[in-house]
């Protein structure tokens, strides 16, 4: 069983990138150390290189325990275009403030290590070490402005409830493993299908709470205290990597586990998820419209698209492949679609706040004169985040509604009620936004907006990419519909 | 399962037998000692030295990092262990080469050992 | 020996933690308290290894329960660091001292 170098290609060429920079750091001094930045890009843009020929393959390597297929590129090709995003809005942001560049690159590029490796996990311990190199860089990047009582408040919280959910979610692991006597996934698939109708409630708990620590990575409801608080305390382009590559790094663990692991048991655990669903929208779009901070908003946006992003998960039938082919693939779809203008819109919230400091809602009044660019990418992200052409956002609503018509079971027509019903909402603090930004006049001796060529070209990018994917959205479309999960087990 | 408990029957004893000696010694000594009260015996013995403040006081917090980095390379320790044993399978005819795997190794220890030198560049490792 | 010795063990360590982590407001206790969590959950796994799958002979359990100390020794240090940081920006490890930020 010699190891599949190809497979692993693109983790080795991070791990060897996050190495490089840091020990460049330590060689460069003050303003040589912004090159920590170019070197990542590169190292993403090679690891890139090293992911697109896997597509189409099925390679299996380490006993099985890490799987290469359609669905594991999918998700990787994200988490490096989402990479080299965060880089473009982090260089100025960084650079200017010069504290920890190149610890903060390297943390980052270990945080997308995990990410990288979180998809092709298809046992339970390499899971569990890819969801703990994703969260822990990711405490200390928020608490990166050590001087900064907010930071610091951030990190402390992220990292308590990260933890303790760690610590349930190891807990229901150890029983899983009692149970079944076996961490591989299709190992507990089989071993759960021999428990049949009905399972000791002790099993179910222990399934359970190993959702508990995904639920915490995607910010579900009960989860999600840490949400808004580590957002808006962390400098912003973390806090654009935890909403966006953090949380789809949660849904590619917890699809694998949910849709590989434990389908004997889709009765018990869809319609938990499907609740989950409805309170996490429900909840974060009800605060998101009290809010008046920018960073506040997306980050309760962000919840509430996560709550979207469940209701699939909410469809999953036992056996029922079709159903569970569909739901996986909506989601899928779904996160790509988000991650393009919520990348987007915090990178804008980069540009208006970077020197100024700015960044309550009031600050965003009369962008439309001051930077038109800036203030057509900011509505282009919002009516793609709110769901509406000519955004892709509406194809992602629109694939969740076919999925959810698919099943037909009374708890999807609950659910797609639910969505629509949210969606509204939602317009309501999204456009909220808009009409500041266009019609209403920015205070007197406002400080100009100065993004930057590398942030202007990052965000001009996904604009292009946000309103190409409306056009044309078999780019994405096609590729998942063939994302064949269960295959290469 | 019989073997199991009557493993802690012995233990059990062992700790009764402990509790009886400590309370027969104790009783003894009570018996047979002169009793001679004063209030200089009642301070604190440190060592001759009168003692000053309370007992909570903070650390240093350099020690914090030198706490770490042991920790760091104590807690390595316990993959070498399985690593080892692995290794010492290991012949010409295994599925994986043994060079391969002890040079793996290596590079894990490497990688560790990178953190060390960022830590001394770092200048943490000085007491100034 | 018997399995329910063992688990009895880990479940009362596990709610003991839970309990801290909850009633707690000492950063550093709480810390103290999700370290006995994971430790219920190392003795879960050894236990089920050598009391129930002794025939497993990639011995998982024992390999999982390694990947924990390891883990849970960085999740310390890393915790450790964010804490001693709050402590010197607000001279308070009390996590309800945390408040600037609501809704």
């Amino acid at each position: 069983m010699a190891i599949d170098f190809g497979a692993i290609a693109p983790e080795l060429v991070l791990t060897a990138t996050a190495i490089l920079v840091l020990m460049v750091d330590l060689v460069l001094t003050d303003q040589a150390k912004q090159l920590a930045n170019p070197l990542s890009a590169i190292g993403a843009l090679v690891a890139l290189g090293f992911t697109l020929p896997l597509w189409g393959d099925e390679r299996s390597t380490f006993g099985g325990s890490f799987v290469v297929n359609d669905y594991a590129v999918v998700f990787k090709v994200v988490f490096l275009v989402s990479l080299l995003a965060i880089l473009g809005i982090s260089w100025r942001y960084f650079a200017e403030s010069r504290f920890f560049q190149g610890e903060y690159y390297f943390l980052l590029l270990v945080s997308f290590l995990g990410m990288l490796i979180m998809p092709s996990a298809r046992d339970l311990l390499l899971l569990f070490i890819a969801l703990e190199t994703v969260s822990l860089p990711g405490f200390v990047m928020a608490g990166l402005r050590k001087r900064d009582l907010y930071s610091s408040e951030a990190a402390i919280k992220f990292f308590l409830i990260g933890v303790l959910s760690v610590a349930l979610m190891l807990f229901g692991i150890s029983m899983m493993y009692g149970f079944t006597g076996t961490t591989s996934l299709s190992g507990i698939a089989q071993a759960l299908g021999q428990w049949g109708a009905s399972p000791p409630p002790l099993l179910l708990a222990s399934l359970l709470l190993i959702i508990v620590g995904f639920g915490f990575k995607i910010s579900a409801v009960p989860f999600h205290f840490w949400a808004p608080d580590t957002y808006a305390g962390s400098p912003i382009p973390v806090a654009a990597m935890l909403a966006v590559a953090s949380k789809t790094a949660g849904f590619a663990g917890l699809i694998a586990v949910t849709f590989i692991a434990f389908e004997p048991f889709a009765g018990v655990w869809a319609p938990a998820l499907g609740v989950l669903a409805i309170l996490t929208m429900t909840l974060g779009n009800l605060v998101a419209m009290q809010q008046r901070d920018m960073v506040r908003l997306l980050a309760w946006s962000s919840v509430a698209q996560a709550g979207y992003m469940l209701i699939p998960f909410g469809l999953a039938v036992t056996g029922n492949a079709e159903v569970n082919e569909a739901a996986v693939q909506a989601t899928i779809f779904y996160i790509a679609a988000y991650a393009i203008p919520n990348i987007g819109a915090f990178g804008v919230v980069v540009a208006i706040n970077r020197r100024t400091g700015y960044r309550s809602i009031e600050d965003f009044a009369g962008l439309g004169g001051r930077h038109p660019f800036m203030a057509v990418a900011m509505t282009t992200f919002l009516l793609s985040l709110g769901g509406a052409p000519p955004t892709v956002g509406l194809w992602a609503k629109f694939a969740i509604v076919q999925a959810g018509a698919e099943s037909g079971t009374v708890l999807a027509y609950v659910l797609l009620f639910f969505l629509i019903v949210n969606s509204v909402i939602a317009f309501y603090y999204y456009l909220k936004v808009v009409w500041v930004m266009w019609m209403r006049e920015g205070r007197e001796g406002m400080a100009p907006v100065t993004p930057g060529v590398n942030l202007s070209l990052v965000t001009a990018a996904l604009v292009f990419g946000t309103v190409l994917l409306f056009v044309l959205p078999g780019l994405i479309a096609d590729t998942t519909v063939s994302t064949d999960l269960v295959a290469g087990l | 399962m019989t073997g199991f408990y009557s493993q802690w029957g012995t233990f059990a004893l062992l700790v009764l037998f402990g509790i009886g000696l400590y309370a027969l010694v104790m009783l003894a000594n009570r018996i047979f000692r002169v009793n001679l009260p004063h209030p200089e015996k009642l301070t604190t013995y440190e060592c001759g030295v009168d003692a000053v403040g309370t007992g909570w006081t903070q650390m240093n917090i350099r020690y914090y990092v030198f706490a770490f980095l042991f920790v760091i390379f104590d807690v390595e320790a316990i993959f070498l262990f399985p690593w080892a044993q692995i290794l010492g399978n290991l012949d010409a005819s295994s599925p994986i080469s043994p060079t391969f795997v002890l040079v793996e190794m290596f590079i894990f220890i490497g990688v560790l050992a990178l953190g060390l030198i960022y830590a001394w560049r770092k200048k943490v490792l000085e007491w100034e | 020996m018997t399995l329910i010795g063992p688990l009895v063990l880990a479940a009362f360590l596990f709610c003991v933690g839970l309990y801290g982590v909850m009633a707690r407001r000492n950063a550093v206790l709480v810390l103290i308290s999700v370290e006995l969590m994971l430790n219920a959950v190392n003795i879960n796994l050894v236990a089920f290894q050598n009391l129930v799958w002794t025939g497993d002979a990639d011995a998982t359990g024992q390999v999982f329960a390694l990947f924990v100390i390891v883990v849970a020794a960085a999740e310390v240090g890393v915790g450790l660091a964010i804490v001693f940081n709050m402590f010197r920006n607000r001279a308070s490890i009390n996590i309800d001292d945390a408040d600037l930020m609501r809704w």
